[in-house]
């Protein structure tokens, strides 16, 4: 990958590595066909991905009933329920800890269609445990949803998002008729397994516009950190102290005053970690530091799913050296052979996430995002094996079709620019005292939109590309309440009616931003073959700090070559040029463009962009003079494999590839963003995988 | 100018037949209450005049203009949930009565005699009118702010009430300190302030706090900006805080 070194933090790097590009690669041998999406993977683990055609019986390392790669919101939801049946279980998954991007989430979880947590809303009742002691913050007529109206809320394209494309149309029905049917029985499912759940307020994106649907999970602060009771300690929560998180939860827990009561703190964590405890407590194993990398079927194309293969995939921490460990050790398995076969006696579950994390693979959905200066969110945490496609690229090898591939194009979080600043990690909150803040080194300047009224936005060559002011926005959500298909917010929303909008939104739809376009657009820096865009970067001085009060020192900033500081603009360029990974040419018109910049502010008026429009422009001119990476992140992952609604893999011919499942972010077909799909996936495929017949 | 004699003048004007120096002096009167509008009335009722009914209402359109001494008293004097805004002038006040009678779908022309009398008793009230530099708040107060602030905005506006939500999967937010909140909120009063957020805030579920937590979070607001601490707290009532500006550090 052309990357200038593989170590970002606190690594020199020779001079001649820079630039490097994919034919270089190409040329050394290392970017073999499909494996290359393992753009990100060293030699060796490169050709580990060759799937072994046929593995004779005495070659298994491993045999259990269900192995499931992956351990994030599909992967344990699925092993928990395959475990419940009786199955043995073994999740595969290539990071140190359990969770995949559950763990870092927000626990936005939207389910709906009359599930437990809307049922009791609606009484007024609180959680089994009563915890909860503030009143339902939603309506009963809000929360009265069934399954039907859940259906065809999310496969109408009804109510028409900004961008005039809302992704529901392009929905697989028979898999949004199936997950709706699954969505209350998983919200049991979860409490279950010690999952709390908030009170239910408003949506998460694309979970449906006419009821609201999500609540948010969530534990009570308390002595001792115990899943059982409902506890965990301010420390191991990280509300103690905000420059600090704790190897429990990689990211600060919030606040949840408002939605359980006092003491309550709510995010991923309290997801993630109550359903990996039950998962542990009954029995699923897990070995981690293992990438999953190919699927074994009786012959390449036709026959049963026989098991996986999957290498070696240790995380070392960035500044001991020692091997990562994860948080609870109950159910591990310590393998570090290079390469094991596990075979599954029913089933096999893909689980192992989507494709934002592999720029090679990335470049099928959007050419310029090949461009590997962007990374995907939460890089730090899952390294970078995580998000790598791998299902997608195993799926494909034994005959599996793809689905929903225009899918990321829909949503506007896919692929966005990020409001934190200074970091190559954008998406994502680990600071100090989780083992992977290292990989990051510094936690970023988070400075809302409202912050990029105060600096100018260059690109590689230091020029500007768009109105900076424009530059973060998003087009609006599908989400609940919105003013288009709510109880008593405006438009009532008609099932099965594809027009429930109003005129002027069609209009206004059209009418979207499309900074991250011109962000990723050709420059004159942008170099055969790949013609990458380069980095992105925010230009201020010492006034625009005094005005919007931002922190720039440690943990938020670092010299980890995605935050400068010079006494002169020509300083700082060179700084930059000396210092970033992905800074493969000089910015050649940084001196020129503030140059011209503050004769605009003088002359009020911005003739390139029209800035003076949106916001009022100050001069850079007082050192020092700061540069703080722009990160486009992408974060989402639409388009992936087709699956059936029991989550089945289906061939090109039509045909379920027997004994093969898959959930979460490696399904296509389904735009709907967040846990609410992966959880009902998991659920789904855990609960046909033991049905499988054991051979 | 007086206060008393610019609305005066503006008041004979409008009473008078059509002359053309009055259509003239009316014009820019018009002008005048454009811009007061945009910047005292429009953060509820919108540039547009559509509002947001039923919580701020349209403006565009609305028999009850036809009533100018009404209107008049209104926009003085507060009406239900809508604040009051005893800092304008008598000119200020009879120029945003101009312009929202007869801009947008509305053509209720000027005023009456009885009417303007009418109006000019209820501008009497006028009071002194204070900063929020002149020490306003506690530090008790401030501090509750922070506990409600924690729950109910915090995971939208962010921990530094920049808009930066601390869960990235979360669009940003309008800052509710520092400068760019000074720019956008300068001139207006605390009462603006109050009734705005309470009316729409927090945004999935607008009024769900008590009045003393707005008031306590405006308190923490305040403190963030830098605004000192002094003897009393705020007090969750429009008519008082009618009376503290939200201006520039003196």
């Amino acid at each position: 990958m052309a990357m200038k070194k593989e170590h970002p933090v606190g690594d020199s790097k020779p001079e001649k590595e820079k630039g490097l590009n994919r034919r270089d690669f190409v040329k050394s041998g290392v970017a073999a066909g499909l494996g290359a999406g393992g753009a990100l993977l060293e030699p060796s683990k490169a050709q580990a991905q060759v799937p072994p055609a046929g593995v004779a019986s005495a070659d298994w390392h491993y045999e259990v009933d269900v192995v499931i790669a992956g351990g994030g919101c599909a992967g344990l939801t699925a092993a928990i329920r395959a475990r419940d049946l009786g199955a043995s279980v073994l999740v595969v998954d290539q990071n140190f800890d359990v969770g995949g991007r559950m763990l870092h989430s927000g626990a936005w979880v939207s389910f709906g269609g009359g599930d437990p947590v809307q049922l009791r809303d609606m009484k007024g009742e609180s959680d089994s445990e009563g915890f909860i002691t503030v009143d339902p913050l939603e309506n009963p007529e809000e929360l009265d949803d069934n399954i039907e109206l859940l259906f065809t809320d999310i496969t109408d394209w009804s109510v028409v998002d900004p961008k005039g494309q809302n992704p529901y149309r392009y929905n697989e029905r028979e898999l949004v008729r199936a997950w709706a049917e699954n969505c209350p029985a998983t919200r049991q499912f979860m409490m279950d397994n010690y999952v709390r759940f908030t009170r239910v307020t408003g949506t998460h994106g694309g979970g449906g516009l006419s009821r609201a649907r999500a609540a948010r999970c969530f534990l009570m602060l308390g002595d001792k950190t115990d899943i059982k009771a409902g506890t965990i300690t301010a420390e191991d929560a990280g509300v103690a102290d905000f420059e600090r998180t704790s190897p429990f939860a990689p990211v600060q827990m919030n606040d949840a005053s408002r939605s359980v009561g006092p003491n309550a703190v709510m995010n991923g964590v309290a997801l993630s970690r109550s359903l990996e405890f039950s998962a542990r407590e009954k029995g699923v194993e897990f070995m981690l530091h293992r990438s999953f990398d190919a699927i074994v079927r009786e012959e390449p194309f036709v026959g049963r799913t026989q098991g996986i293969t999957a290498h070696y995939s240790p995380r070392h921490h960035p500044e001991t050296g020692e091997l990562l460990q994860s948080f609870w050790q109950n159910g591990n398995i310590d393998e570090r052979r290079e390469t094991v076969n596990i075979r599954a006696r029913q089933a096999v579950i893909l689980a192992s996430g989507g494709h934002a994390g592999n720029p090679e693979v990335r470049s099928m959905f959007y050419p310029a995002l090949r461009e590997p200066a962007f990374p995907t969110s939460g890089n730090a945490l899952q390294g970078s094996q995580g998000q790598d496609a791998s299902a997608l690229i195993a799926g494909m090898r034994v005959g599996a079709n793809l689905a929903g591939m225009q899918q990321n194009l829909s949503y506007s979080t896919t692929f966005h620019i990020s409001t934190r600043l200074g970091t190559r990690d954008a998406y994502t909150s680990m600071m100090p005292g989780h083992p992977t803040f290292g990989f990051r080194g510094s936690a970023g300047v988070n400075v809302g939109s409202a912050g990029f009224e105060e600096f100018i936005a260059v690109n590689q060559v230091g020029k500007r590309f768009f109105s900076e002011v424009r530059l973060p926005a998003r087009p609006g959500l599908n989400a609940y309440p919105g003013d288009r298909g709510a109880p008593g917010r405006g438009l009532e929303h008609k099932p099965l009616d594809w027009r429930n909008c109003r005129k002027e939104w069609v209009r206004e739809m059209y009418n979207y931003d499309h900074g991250l376009d011109a962000a990723l657009a050709m420059n004159e820096g942008s170099e055969a073959p790949d013609y990458y865009s380069g980095p992105l970067w925010a230009i201020f001085d010492q006034d625009a700090v005094e005005r919007t009060g931002w922190e720039l020192h440690y943990p938020y900033v670092s010299d980890n070559g995605y935050f400068f500081q010079a006494d002169t603009i020509e300083e700082l360029a060179s700084k930059i040029v000396a210092g970033h990974e992905f800074q493969r040419v000089p910015l050649s018109y940084l001196a020129e463009t503030v140059a011209n910049w503050n004769s605009y502010v003088d002359a009020g008026v911005d003739p390139e962009f029209e800035r003076e429009a949106d916001a009022p422009m100050s001069r850079i001119a007082t050192p020092p003079f700061y540069a703080l990476s722009i990160m486009v992140i992408w974060h989402d992952s639409y388009g992936g494999l087709r699956v059936n609604g029991r989550q089945q893999v289906v061939d090109t011919q039509g045909e379920v590839i027997p004994g093969l499942y898959a959930g979460g972010e490696a399904v296509g077909g389904f735009n709907k963003h967040g846990l609410g799909k992966g959880h009902v996936h998991g659920y789904i495929a855990g609960t046909h995988a033991v049905e499988e017949p054991s051979i | 100018m007086s206060k008393l004699v610019s609305g005066a003048l503006s008041l004979a004007f409008l009473v008078l037949p059509m002359s053309a120096v009055a259509q003239q002096l009316e014009v820019s009167l018009i002008e005048q209450g454009e811009e007061l509008y945009r910047k005292q009335c429009a953060v509820c009722h919108q540039d547009s005049g559509v509002g947001n009914p039923p919580t701020f209402p349209a403006l565009s359109g609305n028999d009850q203009l036809e009533d100018s001494g009404r209107v008049i008293r209104s926009i003085h004097l507060g009406r239900g949930r809508m604040p009051p805004f005893p800092n304008l002038t008598a000119e200020e006040v009879l120029s945003i009565a101009s312009y929202i009678r007869n801009t947008w779908a509305n053509d209720f022309g000027g005023v009456t005699t009885e009417e303007v009398t009418a109006a000019r008793e209820g501008l009497d009230s006028s009071g002194p009118v204070g900063s929020v530099w002149d020490g306003v708040i506690t530090e008790a107060q401030a501090t509750r702010g922070q506990v409600a602030y924690s729950g109910a905005c915090g995971s939208c506006h962010g921990r530094r009430l920049n808009g930066a939500p601390d869960d990235p999967d979360m669009r940003s937010t309008p800052p509710l300190a520092r400068a760019r909140f000074m720019r956008i909120w300068e001139g207006r009063s605390l009462a603006t302030l109050f009734e705005y957020t309470r009316a729409s805030m927090p945004e999935d579920n607008p009024d769900s706090l008590g009045d003393q937590e707005y008031v306590d979070i405006i308190a923490y607001m305040l403190t963030v900006g830098g605004m000192p601490n002094g003897d009393t707290e705020l007090s969750p009532d429009s008519q008082s805080l009618a009376q503290i500006l939200i201006q520039p550090e003196p």
